[in-house]
């Protein structure tokens, strides 16, 4: 029962990561059509950019941190006014598949080469904001790093939802999702949303990877894997409902620690993608993949 | 008339077989450009780094021009192709290291395995379509690599190294094997150059191309989507397993690398650089990140950043990548030094004179409303000639019900309509018209009820079955294919390749042969003049007009228009009426409309639905004095 409800710890710890890109691959999703492939990049630079800052140029945590978020903000801001703006907003709107994908893929690949280039190819973490040995109640045990991880998630997940559900500035957005000409009609600057979301994306997931790198460690390559969690578990939610969105992050992090607990540290993983490939081919419509299934 | 008719037609065959003639034979440039290049390459580079880049790019773009087929070309997009380049690599490896095949004996018994594990595969995850079909692949090269690395048999993640060369001969110097090799990989390009090119010029080409614009609009055309998909996903399989295969034996090692996620993505940079419906720009593509990542140390160290930004500035230059760039500037520098493209002028100078071109649309117009009735009937495909009154009707459709969730849209509906004759279905909106007439389509399956075409229960018959026994449709909003020509469009409908496997394309297409159809269909209609056109750069009007030609140039039994005068205007609108009533003549048209005075004007016999029961069914003189009608579409 302890392994069991051990398990169930790490998965919801590891499962609350995967939501939080999850909904920001979604939210963004939802106002600007395009998947964010380099959500877990800004991840990876918030870690590696506060231990670069604090522990090789000696400036103190609450300045790097701060750096750190304002550098990706700046990035962020800078990418949507050159890049995304000539592939959306130009004289020739580009859409289908090249915009939906492979702006933000470039992008990923590009922020981890930068990252190479500044801060090598080791493995690095930020330090841990809440430092001592692992907490326990019974025989379960919580690290301390998780519980920080646990409680942005709710924090910030909240906030979302308050957001989206309760505000005038959700509702906005998710006219600009359905609609982005019916939206700009009634006045309202799509543009605006796209960018001011995707600012706010990229921020958080820089301050989700600096919580989380203490657990597990990153490299300038770790983005790609965590975008791509964040991107499977956002399209069982079809890409624009960020409460699914969360859920399926959280089931496939339980998952994954099952599996690997009781099935095979080994092919764990692999078992866990077969279950996910078997579940979009079995249920598409259901889990929300718009196009139906032929034939 | 008769005769003004024939030579209009004729001519548009004579433009035709014109440019077949200057043609050169399908798929034979690209595949020449890449052989003699290429065998260029290896034989005064052979033995040199430049060289030997060249034959490993030349693997990969084995495995590139087969996703410029599936996925850029067809858009079907699978992430399967790392993970076959894994079986063929792992494939040869195995059959040479532990079975002491020679590579080039053991690389047609692992394309078949690939050909055969591809078969099976895609029979499951090709049901699936668009982003469900991108993420189920997207798992495949994470299940492999977790495979591979915790499999000691290939190595796992140290990688299988094979003694044997792709160059037969063990006894041949290393030279020999080198120089040798390269040749067999650039045979082995040009081989696969040639069918992708074949397939994309091809009639199922068109098929693939209409595939890839919307996978609905291509059922309704009559493609057999779920078998195109699934032939599709075995092409690239196995393009990819002979690029692995080729990898294995020229480079005599395979890294674990090959199949993991960052693979594919590599695979997906170099196709989306050179430019993704393009086999050539495919092939160029993976030369140009091959020679990238050995130009200088800073770039192979930096590669990430470098992919990155060649991929953001070419995309932002033309979506179409490198190919779409050089096409482009090829067009412009012709156009700068004078000689334009004719097809290019004639459009240039249609959108400079609105005015004139409209004139001649409206004289076209009218011609062809009096031109039609002079054509004989056509028949229907099976030769059977109408049928008297009193004879099962042509459609039945018998107490159809459709609900979704809780929620009723069609209740009881009942009609039956004879072989000609026009008739239309009239309602407020959310009656259920263009349900109803998706269910007659069969793209929506209704919940209970029976649709009959001639006495035959066709209601779990798919789209494409339907298209094939006469039952031809519009939509409501336009549905033609984007940066086809409107000839292209309409020889969509007039395909006879619906039955034959891809395969087959490669020696021989009837892409001509649909096209002088079409050709002749759009003669009917007086819209020869418009044939080279580039579909979107025509007004609504001449839309509305190609997917009608699109819809009658197949003969069909039976057309279902979908609001086909919405958006255009009243002078329009009459001559749309003169169409409609001349094609009522020989077939049976049903329209659903708005337009209360179209209607009246041209149906024989009216029906009008209100939250998806039948509430009227009547002539057109009942029509306008039914207080039902008045109440409902009129609101007095």
């Amino acid at each position: 029962m302890s392994k069991f409800g051990n398990l169930f710890i790490a998965g919801i710890t590891t499962g609350a990561i995967y939501a939080m890109f999850a909904v920001c691959v979604s939210v963004w999703y939802r106002v600007s059509n395009i998947l964010n492939l380099a959500v877990g990049d800004f991840a990876m630079v918030g870690a590696l950019g506060v231990d670069n800052l604090y522990r090789v140029k000696g400036l103190p945590l609450p300045v790097a941190i701060v750096c750190t978020l304002l550098v990706v903000a700046a990035f962020a801001y800078v990418y949507d006014q050159v890049v995304l703006r000539i592939a959306q907003d130009g004289p020739h709107r580009m859409d289908g598949i090249v915009v939906t994908f492979f702006f933000t893929f470039a992008l990923s690949f590009f922020i981890d080469g930068v990252a190479k280039m500044l801060f090598g190819t080791d493995v690095h973490a930020a330090p841990a904001l809440w430092n001592g040995a692992s907490l326990s109640l019974g025989s379960l045990h919580f690290e301390r790093a998780g519980l920080l991880v646990l409680a942005c998630a709710v924090i910030i997940g909240g906030a979302f939802w308050v957001y989206i559900r309760f505000t005038l500035g959700g509702k906005a957005l998710e006219a600009s999702g359905e609609n982005a000409v019916g939206a700009r009609i009634v006045g309202i600057d799509t543009r605006r949303y796209r960018r001011l979301i995707f600012i706010g994306t990229a921020v958080i997931a820089a301050v989700f990877g600096i919580v989380e790198s203490p657990i597990t460690g990153f490299t300038y390559l770790s983005g790609a894997t965590i975008s791509l969690t964040g991107f499977l578990a956002a399209a069982y939610g079809g890409f624009r409902k960020p409460g699914r969105a969360l859920l399926a992050g959280l089931f496939i992090g339980v998952l994954e620690a099952m599996l690997g607990g009781y099935v095979s540290a080994e092919y764990g993983d692999t078992v866990l993608y077969a279950i996910l490939a078997a579940m979009v081919l079995a249920w598409p419509r259901q889990l929300g993949f718009e196009s139906a299934v032929s034939g | 008339m008769n005769g003004l008719l024939a030579s209009s037609r004729r001519s548009g065959r004579l433009s035709l077989s014109a440019q077949a003639a200057a043609r050169a034979p399908r798929g034979l440039t690209p595949t020449a450009v890449v052989a003699v290049v290429g065998i260029a390459f290896v034989l005064i580079w052979g033995q040199q780094y430049t060289g030997s880049v060249f034959v490993l790019a030349a693997c990969y773009a084995i495995v590139t021009a087969g996703m410029a087929v599936q996925i850029g070309f067809s858009q079907q997009i699978a992430f399967s192709q790392s993970v076959f380049m894994g079986v063929g690599a792992y494939g040869v490896a195995m059959l040479n290291t532990h079975y002491n095949l020679p590579v080039l004996l053991a690389t047609p018994i692992v394309l078949v395995g690939a050909g055969l594990a591809a078969l099976l595969l895609g029979s499951v995850v090709t049901r699936a379509s668009g982003l469900a079909l991108a993420v189920a692949t997207l798992m495949l090269p994470l299940i492999a690599v977790g495979y591979v690395s915790g499999t000691g048999f290939l190595g796992g993640a140290v990688g299988a190294p094979l003694p044997g060369t792709l160059w037969p001969s063990s006894s041949a110097s290393t030279t020999v094997a080198l120089v040798g090799g390269g040749l067999i990989v650039i045979a082995a390009l040009a081989l696969v150059v040639f069918i992708a090119s074949r397939i994309l010029t091809s009639d199922i080409g068109l098929e693939l191309f209409v595939l890839g614009v919307d996978e609905r609009t291509a059922a309704a055309l009559g493609v057999r989507t779920p078998r195109r998909k699934l032939e599709l996903f075995v092409l690239g399989c196995v393009f990819a397993a002979l690029g692995g295969a080729v990898y294995a034996g020229t480079q005599q090692f395979v890294p674990e690398t090959l199949v993991d996620p960052t693979a594919e993505l590599a695979l997906l940079i170099m196709l989306f650089i050179g430019g993704r419906r393009s086999v050539i720009g495919a092939v160029v593509g993976a030369l140009v990140i091959q020679y990238l990542q050995g130009a200088s140390n800073w770039v192979s160290v930096n590669i990430l950043v470098v992919e990155g930004l060649l991929l953001t500035v070419v995309l932002l230059t033309d979506p179409e990548g490198l190919a779409g760039i050089v096409t482009t500037g090829i067009t412009r520098l012709r156009q700068r030094l004078g000689g334009s493209a004719p097809a290019d002028g004639e459009a240039a100078a249609a959108a400079v004179t609105p005015a004139a071109g409209e004139e001649a649309d409206a004289s076209a117009a009218t011609a062809s409303t009096v031109a039609m009735a002079a054509i004989p009937v056509t028949r229907p495909r099976d030769g059977r000639i109408t049928g008297e009154p009193g004879e099962a009707p042509l459609l039945e459709v018998r107490s159809v019900y459709k609900e979704y969730g809780g929620l009723s849209v069609l209740a009881d509906v009942n009609l039956a309509l004879p072989e000609r004759g026009l008739f239309a279905l009239c309602g407020p909106n959310g009656a259920g018209k263009s349900t109803l007439l998706n269910v007659i389509g069969g793209s929506v399956a209704p919940t209970s009820g029976q649709v009959l075409l001639n006495g035959a229960d066709i209601t779990r018959r798919p789209p494409q079955e339907r298209f094939y026994q006469g039952v031809s449709r519009t939509f409501q909003a336009v549905h033609l294919i984007k940066g086809r020509t409107v000839l292209d469009n309409v020889a969509v409908a007039c395909l006879d390749s619906h039955t034959a496997s891809i395969v087959t394309r490669i020696s021989r297409s009837r892409l001509d042969q649909a096209r002088e159809k079409a050709a002749a269909a759009l003669a009917d209609l007086g819209m020869a003049d418009l044939a080279d056109r580039e579909v979107s750069s025509l007004t609504l009007e001449a839309q509305r007009m190609v997917e009608l030609a699109r819809a009658l140039a197949p003969s069909p039994r039976l057309m279902l228009l979908d609001e086909p005068a919405s958006g255009l205007s009243e002078e329009q609108r009459q001559r749309l009426a003169g169409q409609l009533t001349a094609l009522a003549e020989r077939t049976c048209v049903l329209l659903v409309e708005h337009d209360l005075a179209l209607v009246a004007q041209v149906s024989e016999r009216i029906f009008v639905l209100s939250a998806g029961r039948l509430v009227f069914d009547g002539g057109p003189s009942d029509f306008r004095s039914s207080p039902v009608v008045n109440t409902l579409l009129v609101g007095s």
